[in-house]
C-alpha cells in the first residue's frame, strides 16, 4: 500500500484538479456572483458591485420572471405526465415481443438524433404554419374549418404548440430508459406469473410497475434536469424578443446576461447567476423529493 | 521497477497532454498582435454583406500585403463572445455591430477616431450617420458608420394602384383612408412580424409622446426622468385605441397575431398578399428571392398623428458601425481596411449585393431601385430615434409589450387591457 501511494497521487491529481477547476470553481463562482451586480459576465472582480440578496429579491418581484417560472413548472408537470406515460406505453409495447421492435424503436428515437434547432424550425415553419401547415391541412381534411383557422403560434396558443412539439421529441429518449428497465426483469417471472394465471394487465400492474420504481426515479431526474435547462425551443418559437407565453428562466437569464432582443438593454450577470442558482435548487429539490418517496432498494430481483 | 518507471512516464505524458490540451491554440489569436489584422464580423458567412467584405479584404491584402483574419461571428456570436475576448486581451483589431450596442455596451474598448478619421469624414462621411455615431459615442467619434437603415412602412405600389390610392399616407388619418380602400378592394392592408411589433407600437407611442416620453413610459433604466410619463397617461390609451380601431376595421392581417419572424414579410408581403409591412430598409434584401413579379417597391415614414409630439421626420435611422480596439497595435491598418469596405467600389457593391443604402456620400446616386422611395424620406429625417423608439429598452417589459401588441393587433385584447397589462408588467 505504501509503495502505491505515490502512484495513486500521481494518477488522481490531474483528475481531481480538473474536477475542481471545471466543476467546483464555476459552481462556487456562480453562487458568489449572484450576490453582485456585474455588467459583463467576464468583468474582473474590481468591477463587481456587492448587492447582497437584492438580485433574489428583485427576481421574485419581477412579473416576467414569475411568468417564466410558471411556464417551466407547466412544461415540467404537463410535459412530464405526457412524456412519462407515452414513453412507458411505447416501452411496454416494444418489450412485449412484438415484431419489428428494432424498427419501431429506431423510429420513435429518431427525433433525438436530429438537432433541436432543426426540429423546432420544422414544427414552427411547417407543422404549425397557418396556410399549408400539417395541423391546418389535417383539420381542413376532416372538415373542422374553425380549428383549421387557429393561429397556433399566436400568444393564446403558442405554449400548447411548444409543449406538443417538445414532448414529441422527448418520448423516444425516455422510452429507451424504460425499456432498459423492463428488459432487466427476468422473463422467468412473467412465465411463472402466466402459469399462475395472471393476465398481461395484471402482470404490468403487479410486476412491471413495482420493479420499475428505480427507473422511474432516473426518468424523473433526467426530465427535471432537461426541463430546467429548457432554452432552445422557447428561443426558436419567439424569434428576436422572447414570448411572454413561452419564456423560460434560462431564456430570461440569457436576456439578462447578453441583452434582450434588438435594443440595447441593461445587463447584469449577477442577476443571471441568481436565476441559475434558483434553477439548480429546484432540481435538487425534485431529486430529494424523489429520493424520499421512491426508495428503490426495497425490492431485490 | 520497470513498471514503476513506465507508470511515471505514462502519468507525465497524461499531465503533459492535459497541459497542451488546455493551452492556447493558434498563434493567430494570441494577444501579442503583429503581422495579422484580426476582424470580428457581425455577419454570418453566407450573408451577401459577408461576400462583399471577403472581396474587399482580398483586395486590401493584395494591395497592402497585410493579412487579415476575418471571423464571421454572426449577431449572437458577437454579442456573446466579443466582450469576454476583449477582456481576455485576445487580439481583435476591429469589429462591427449596431451603433448603439458598440458605443454603449462595448464603449470602453473603443479607440477615439476623431483624429484618424478626419480626412475620411470630409471625403466620404454622410452627415446624418456621423451625427448619429457621435451622439452614440457621447459626443466623440469612436465608430465609423456603414450599412445605414431606416425603419418604416414598405408598401406594394401595384396593390396601392389597384385600390386606387394615389399617394403614400403621411398622417394616421390618411393611412386609415388608404387601408379602407384596400379592404374594399379585397386586399389585406397591413402585416408585420413579431420581431417588429414592439417597434410598431413604439413608433406609434413615439409619435404621441416623443422618444423621451416612450423611454419614461417603459421605465427605461437609463431614462432621464422615468416618472415623466406613466401608463395612465391618456395619450397612451389613445395610441392603443388607434391600434384597436384598426384591428376592428380589419386593417391588420388575420395572421398578424401568429406571425413569427419572418412569416409576415416572407409569406404575406413578398408574395403580394398584404399591401404594407412595417420593417427596416434591409427588407428588400431579405425577401429578394421570393417577391411577387409585379411587386413595385414603395416606402413611407411612419405617419404623424393628430396632436402628437413628433411628426414623420422623426425616425429610427440605425446603422452598423466599425470600431477599432483601443489596444490594437495595427489601428492604422484597421482603419485602412474600414475605408476599403465602406467607401467607393465595395460600398457600391454592397448596395448591389445586399440591396442596402450606400454609406459613402460619393455613392449617393447608387441607391438600389427597391429603395428609391426611401431616399427622400431618409434625407428628410431630422430627429433620430433608437430601436423601437426606446420601447424595448426595459428588458422586463419588452416581452409582455410584444405579446400585448400582438393581441391588440389580432383583435383579442382591448386598448384598456393592453394598458393594464403593460402597467402591471412593470409594477405600476
Amino acid at each position: 500500500m505504501k509503495k502505491n501511494r505515490g502512484m495513486i497521487i500521481a494518477f488522481l491529481t490531474p483528475a481531481v484538479l480538473i474536477f475542481l477547476a471545471v466543476f467546483l470553481y464555476p459552481i462556487v463562482r456562480t453562487v458568489f456572483m449572484s450576490f453582485f451586480k456585474i455588467g459583463s459576465v467576464t468583468d474582473s472582480f474590481d468591477l463587481w458591485e456587492f448587492v447582497g440578496i437584492a438580485n433574489y429579491q428583485k427576481l421574485f418581484g419581477t412579473p416576467i420572471f414569475i411568468a417564466a417560472m410558471k411556464n417551466i413548472v407547466k412544461i415540467w408537470l404537463y410535459g412530464g405526465i405526457i412524456v412519462m406515460l407515452m414513453s412507458l406505453l411505447f416501452g411496454v409495447i416494444l418489450t412485449s415481443g412484438i415484431r419489428g421492435k428494432k424498427v419501431f424503436r429506431a423510429i420513435i428515437y429518431l427525433p433525438n438524433i436530429v438537432s433541436a434547432v432543426a426540429l423546432a424550425t420544422m414544427w414552427r415553419q411547417y407543422v404549425f404554419a397557418p396556410d399549408y401547415g400539417l395541423v391546418t391541412s389535417f383539420f381542413k381534411m376532416i372538415g373542422a374549418d374553425k380549428l383549421a383557422e387557429t393561429l397556433w403560434l399566436a400568444p393564446e396558443n403558442s405554449f400548447k404548440a411548444l409543449l406538443v412539439a417538445y414532448c414529441f421529441g422527448m418520448i423516444g429518449y425516455h422510452m429507451l430508459i424504460w425499456m432498459s428497465g423492463i428488459e432487466r426483469i427476468s422473463p422467468d417471472f412473467y412465465e411463472a406469473a402466466t402459469i399462475d394465471g395472471a393476465n398481461k394487465i395484471q402482470q404490468f400492474r403487479y410486476m412491471t410497475l413495482p420493479l420499475l420504481k428505480g427507473v422511474f426515479k432516473t426518468n424523473v431526474t433526467m426530465w427535471t434536469v432537461s426541463s430546467a435547462a429548457f432554452f432552445v425551443w422557447s428561443q426558436l418559437f419567439s424569434s428576436v424578443t422572447a414570448n411572454n407565453a413561452t419564456i423560460v428562466p434560462v431564456q430570461y437569464m440569457y436576456m439578462q446576461i447578453f441583452g434582450a432582443g434588438n435594443a440595447v438593454t441593461e445587463r447584469n450577470a449577477g442577476y443571471g447567476a441568481a436565476i441559475g442558482i434558483i434553477l439548480c435548487l429546484c432540481v435538487v429539490l425534485v431529486f430529494t423529493i424523489c429520493n424520499i418517496f421512491l426508495k428503490d432498494d426495497d425490492l431485490e430481483f | 521497477m520497470k513498471k514503476k518507471i513506465l507508470s511515471i512516464l505514462l502519468a507525465t505524458a497524461m499531465v503533459a497532454g492535459l497541459a497542451v490540451g488546455c493551452g492556447g491554440k493558434d498563434s493567430g489569436s494570441d494577444s501579442k498582435g503583429g503581422d495579422k489584422l484580426v476582424y470580428w464580423a457581425m455577419w454570418s458567412e453566407e450573408e451577401p454583406q459577408a461576400k462583399v467584405i471577403k472581396e474587399a479584404v482580398e483586395k486590401y491584402t493584395k494591395d497592402t500585403g497585410v493579412n487579415v483574419d476575418v471571423q464571421f461571428k454572426g449577431r449572437n456570436g458577437q454579442r456573446e463572445g466579443l466582450e469576454p475576448a476583449l477582456q481576455a486581451k485576445q487580439q481583435i483589431d476591429l469589429f462591427d455591430e449596431d451603433v448603439n450596442r458598440v458605443n454603449g455596451t462595448w464603449g470602453s474598448y473603443l479607440m477615439d477616431l476623431e483624429e484618424i478619421a478626419k480626412d475620411y469624414e470630409a471625403e466620404h462621411g454622410n452627415e446624418i450617420l456621423f451625427q448619429i455615431a457621435r451622439n452614440a459615442g457621447g459626443g466623440t467619434l469612436k465608430t465609423i458608420p456603414y450599412q445605414p437603415s431606416i425603419f418604416g412602412f414598405f408598401y406594394n405600389k401595384t396593390l396601392f394602384a389597384k385600390a386606387g390610392i394615389a399617394a403614400a399616407p403621411k398622417t394616421w388619418a390618411e393611412l386609415d383612408a388608404a387601408c379602407d380602400k384596400l379592404v374594399k378592394a379585397g386586399i389585406t392592408p397591413i402585416t408585420s412580424d413579431d420581431a417588429y411589433d414592439t417597434s410598431f407600437i413604439g413608433y406609434h407611442l413615439g409619435r404621441y409622446l416623443g422618444q423621451d416620453g416612450v423611454k419614461a413610459l417603459v421605465n427605461d433604466p437609463a431614462a432621464k426622468d422615468a416618472e415623466a410619463v406613466n401608463w395612465d397617461d391618456e395619450r397612451v390609451l389613445k395610441a392603443a385605441k388607434d391600434f384597436e380601431d384598426f384591428a376592428k376595421k380589419g386593417y391588420f392581417s388575420k395572421k398578424v397575431a401568429g406571425n413569427v419572424y419572418p412569416d409576415g414579410q416572407n409569406k404575406e408581403f413578398a408574395p403580394g398578399e398584404a399591401a404594407m409591412v412595417i420593417c427596416g430598409s434591409w427588407l428588400p434584401n431579405e425577401v429578394k428571392a421570393m417577391v411577387a413579379e409585379d411587386l413595385e417597391w414603395g416606402y413611407f415614414n411612419y405617419p404623424a398623428v393628430e396632436g402628437g409630439t413628433d411628426d414623420a421626420t422623426a425616425n429610427n435611422i440605425a446603422n452598423q458601425v466599425f470600431a477599432i480596439n483601443k489596444d490594437s497595435k495595427m489601428s492604422k491598418e484597421a482603419f485602412e481596411l474600414i475605408t476599403y469596405i465602406t467607401t467607393g467600389e465595395f460600398d457600391k457593391k454592397m448596395t448591389e449585393e445586399a440591396l442596402c443604402i450606400p454609406t459613402d456620400k460619393a455613392n449617393a446616386d447608387a441607391w438600389p431601385t427597391e429603395l428609391a422611395e426611401v431616399k427622400g424620406e431618409f434625407d428628410a429625417t431630422a430627429t433620430f430615434y433608437d430601436w423601437a423608439v426606446g420601447a424595448e429598452n426595459n428588458g422586463d417589459l419588452a416581452t409582455p409589450l410584444k405579446e400585448s401588441t400582438m393581441k391588440l393587433m389580432g383583435g383579442t385584447m382591448t386598448a384598456e387591457d393592453f394598458v393594464k397589462t403593460c402597467a402591471a408588467a412593470i409594477g405600476e
